[in-house]
């Protein structure tokens, strides 16, 4: 498609040289690079087995990644593509653009790709720095499990971080100023990281509150446990799911999940180990949820670019 | 001379205003057409629809030879478009700025490099080519839009106000550049202007449109036949006319 690769190869070049783009990855970098030596601390603070926190369960201390991805990397998404479209509106390049002997789709593609390239370039380097970091300082060995769920991980974090670039595009085809859809995102991104989970928990707890619930073993001894009902969690993550942010952490966290413990009774807690097939298969909703809003967005972002006429 | 832009019926509507109604008319190869009216009369839209930056509700046009509406890649590759107030890449020199559009015009590599410098050369920004955009004047991001409508070598050119916000030194630049490209290299030049002066200096017809219509067309002499004006009066005076008489 001619002027994909030129508008695409720009818009890359343009995001990587940007101060705003070198100050939030700097950030993500360093908090990453903070939870990922104080998730290896906490490893080697838990000392040698017998502990409760076997090497298999060492992926979950990365959980901190996932949260910092999901806040920063979220934000860095944002600030790239948020005035894609309306900036060049607004200072009159875009008539410029277009008036050249090119697709009208190969600037809306040519974006998405450049930022797409950023967001790849973002997620491999922010991994290498907080993988590196993690296994450098406890020594644990990257097994073939632990590399699969570690990549399967990086290449959700693309989807995440390229849904957050898709906002930003759609707000700025779809609002005219700058600032405005700026704000727009802003506000999309607190609503998924923020307040759509409090309205999930909010609204479950209402529902269904805390009460005591009795249970008994199989040797006819009776238990009582306070606490929030089965119900709670499927109605919280049901709410809170539509956020993308809450879908992505809880799917990052079953990636990265090796095993969990199971209590019994008086007996000591037993360890069950969690195949990345099983991880998979409770990921895998939230991963086909991010991919369709992901596909969705960026389709609708197509069409209203596709349709303006450009005055 | 061969006609190489056919505009026939070309309308524009936004619900119930009409922006150009059914606008007809023929550009020659080598002329300076001139597109006047008041704010809102529909030069640019018209313009915008020429470009493929704007859909024609009804009516198409030919430029170079190639339909708007069914090749409008071909027929955007024959034009060169300096819109008002036009805007580049505050963060590029004007030498990448010039660079990125002619990659997109697909300009060999060496003839790209070659004629960046010539153009920039013409238009009086050498010695800034490796300057960003950013810290330019208006009138220096103007004549940077002169070089980037020239950089496809384009048989068309269509300048909306190319003028604006140039000192007279380089608005006179401007004027005898529009003149070659018209007179030496035999291109076609549509000049959306509010200075009437400027037209009748340069332009060898004159389009004038009101309210989306066109109510006149024909030489800068010719007009002034029509409305009975004496040979001494200003196209200002001819345009003042038209408005009152249509």
């Amino acid at each position: 498609m001619p002027g994909l690769t030129t508008v695409a190869k720009k818009e890359f070049l343009d995001h990587i040289s940007s101060r705003k783009f070198l100050l939030i990855f700097g950030t993500l970098l360093i908090v990453v690079l903070v939870s990922a030596l104080q998730g290896a601390q906490t490893q080697q603070g838990e000392g040698a087995p017998p502990t409760f926190l076997s090497l298999s369960q060492t992926l979950t201390l990365l959980r901190q990644m996932v949260t910092n991805i999901s806040l920063v990397g979220g934000i860095l998404a944002i600030a790239l593509s948020f005035d894609a479209i309306n900036r060049e509106k607004t200072i009159g390049s875009l008539k410029i653009l277009l008036s050249y002997p090119i697709h009208r789709d190969a600037v809306i593609n040519g974006k998405f790709l450049g930022g797409l390239a950023v967001m790849v370039l973002v997620a491999i380097t922010t991994f290498m720095v907080g993988i590196g970091a993690f296994v450098g300082v406890t020594g644990i060995p990257i097994t073939v499990d632990s590399a699969l769920r570690l990549i399967t991980f990086l290449g959700m974090s693309i989807v995440y971080l390229t849904l957050f670039l898709g906002i930003g595009l759609l707000l700025s085809i779809m609002l005219s100023e700058p600032s405005t859809s700026l704000l727009g995102s802003v506000i999309v991104w607190l609503t998924s990281t923020s307040l759509l989970p409090n309205i999930g928990w909010a609204i479950a707890s209402s529902v269904y509150p805390p009460r005591l619930t009795e249970f008994s073993e199989a040797s006819g001894q009776k238990f009582s446990t306070f606490g929030p009902p089965p119900e709670f969690d499927q109605l919280n993550s049901i709410i809170s799911g539509i956020s993308p942010s809450y879908s992505f952490e809880t799917a990052a966290n079953s990636i990265l999940q090796t095993s969990k413990l199971e209590f019994g009774g008086f007996g000591p807690p037993v360890e069950v180990t969690i195949s990345l097939e099983q991880a998979l298969m409770t990921a895998l909703p939230y991963i086909v949820y991010l991919i369709a809003i992901l596909v969705t967005i960026f389709s609708v972002c197509y069409v209203r670019f596709m349709r303006e006429e450009i005055r | 001379m061969s006609t190489i832009i056919d505009v026939r019926n070309l309308t524009k509507r936004y619900g119930e205003l009409v922006a150009v109604d059914h606008v007809s008319y023929q550009i020659c190869q080598g002329e300076i057409f001139g597109l006047l009216g008041h704010n809102g009369a529909g030069k640019t839209t018209t313009i915008m629809m020429l470009v493929g930056l704007i859909a024609p509700t009804e009516g198409t046009a030919e430029v170079a030879g190639y339909d708007i509406k069914k090749e409008p890649l071909e027929a955007r590759s024959s034009i060169g478009l300096l819109p008002e107030n036009a805007g580049y890449y505050d963060n590029l020199t004007a030498k990448q700025n010039l660079k990125y559009y002619a990659d997109l015009a697909r300009v060999p590599q060496k003839i790209a490099e070659k004629r960046i410098d010539d153009l920039l050369d013409l238009v009086g920004l050498k010695n800034w080519k490796d300057t960003d955009v950013g810290k330019y004047s208006r009138g220096m991001k103007q004549r940077l839009g002169i070089a980037q409508s020239l950089i496809r070598d384009p048989k068309i050119l269509i300048f909306d106000e190319p003028t604006m916000g140039i000192d007279p030194e380089g608005t006179k630049a401007i004027r005898e550049l529009m003149k070659d490209l018209s007179k030496v290299q035999s291109k076609t030049v549509i000049l959306c202007t509010h200075l009437l002066h400027e037209a009748r200096q340069l332009c060898d017809r004159v389009a004038i449109m009101r309210w989306g219509k066109l109510i006149a067309l024909d030489t800068i002499p010719n007009l002034a036949k029509k409305v009975n004006a004496s040979e001494e009066a200003t196209l200002e005076d001819i345009f003042l006319r038209f408005y009152e008489v249509m």
